[in-house]
């Protein structure tokens, strides 16, 4: 509905509200039939009761609604079980329906407790997982199972160089033995003679002329790289048996005896990983 | 008098014989009586005025029954037969009331 300046309406008062009160109003006033009115009007006052058969007509009339209203309360009172029944039952059903909600419910928290458990289970045995490959990781390493890279050292060493007149010093197994147990001293974690890692069954031999780690033959030069902190391992070597030895090779043999520091040394599995013979223990 | 004991031997019939309404009927008995009732206070507050008349009573009973239920009917055939009831039982409500005040007045003077 528009609203126009001075509270007019767009289709005036009259015009929408007249009808509706003259409606309301005739409902509300002319409760009675004017046809009373008009009757009563046109009847001679002289006679008094022009026609008796509608007077048995009003009777039965009056007959008619008693039986009517007889019927219908009758009905409505037969109809009242019905409706309880009907009634108590959709009260069951909604009881039955609210208990199984509250089964459900029930079940759910159940269900997200053990949900809650698993998880936390789970969660315990990812962290006894990490600890078991950790651990595992860290037997690998000190087995020689696994390939390692990290800082080092990287010593070189070579047997002394012709000078014409004397054979020089040649580098022996057990010369090799000393340098890296030194090494493991020294605070190695591994350590590989020209990328022969070296495990606890790996030996280092003279076979003939020539150094064999692990069975198979090296020729001069011998790069033995080893893991470990760059910074003091040079230093704790030297302080070692097999790092005096060394030194005293170099000096009075002309052996070469080079330690480098390297901040990426990368040293490779030992390809034997299983144990030919032995079997582990169990504990009875 | 004769009217009081014509209604209650009715009630009476309909109470004690059971007689049984068609089922395609049965909807409409409720505002059937609503309309009788209508017609039946109106009847008697004629009776009170002093104007009552059987042939427009009897003519305004059957009328107005047959008029309620063929409106029922009408809006149950068109979907809005629970609307037209309402609207029925509102219109015959508000005379009922008029017609029972105007008795009201007769009876009691007041």
């Amino acid at each position: 509905m528009t609203h126009l300046p001075g509270g007019l309406r767009e289709d005036g008062p009259d015009a929408s509200e007249a009808p509706h009160i003259g409606l309301l109003t005739q409902v509300m006033t002319q409760t009675l039939d004017q046809d009373y009115a008009a009757v009563a009007r046109r009847r001679d006052p002289q006679v008094p009761d022009p026609s008796p058969r509608w007077r048995i007509g009003a009777l039965s009339v009056l007959l008619v609604f008693g039986l009517m209203l007889g019927v219908s309360a009758l009905t409505t009172d037969q109809e009242q079980p019905l409706i309880a029944a009907e009634r108590a039952e959709l009260i069951e059903q909604i009881e039955a329906g609210q208990s199984k909600l509250a089964d459900q419910q029930q079940q759910l928290a159940a269900l997200s407790d053990e949900v809650a458990r698993m998880q936390s289970r789970l969660a315990a045995e990812l962290t006894d997982d990490r600890l078991l490959s950790n651990r595992l990781t860290a037997l690998g390493v000190a087995a020689g199972t696994i390939g390692v890279t990290g800082p080092g050292v990287v010593v070189t060493v070579d047997d002394a160089r012709y000078t014409g007149e004397e054979s020089g010093g040649v580098v022996l197994d057990t010369d090799l033995q000393l340098l890296v147990n030194g090494l493991w001293e020294a605070g190695a974690e591994a350590v590989s003679i020209d990328d022969h890692r070296l495990t606890s069954l790996t030996s280092i031999r003279l076979a003939g002329e020539a150094i064999t780690v692990d069975y198979r033959s090296l020729a001069p030069p011998y790069v033995i790289e080893a893991t470990g902190d760059p910074d003091t391992m040079p230093a704790r070597l030297l302080e070692t048996r097999g790092g005096q030895f060394w030194l005293d090779l170099k000096t009075n043999y002309g052996v070469q005896f080079e330690i480098v520091a390297k901040s990426q040394v990368s040293i490779p599995a030992d390809l034997r990983d299983h144990l030919l013979y032995a079997a582990p223990r169990r504990a009875t | 008098m004769i009217a009081a004991f014509g209604l209650a031997l009715g009630v009476l019939a309909g109470l004690l014989m059971e007689p049984s309404i068609p089922e395609a009927l049965a909807p409409y008995l409720p505002i059937a009586v609503v309309a009788a009732m209508d017609a039946v206070f109106g009847g008697l507050r004629a009776h009170l005025d002093g104007v009552f008349d059987d042939k427009v009573f009897v003519i305004s009973f059957v009328s107005n029954v047959l008029i309620a239920a063929t409106i029922v009917y009408l809006g149950d055939q068109l979907g809005v037969g629970g609307q037209l009831s309402t609207g029925v039982i509102v219109v015959l409500g508000i005379r009922i009331f008029s017609n029972v005040a105007a008795i009201r007045r007769h009876v009691f003077h007041a």
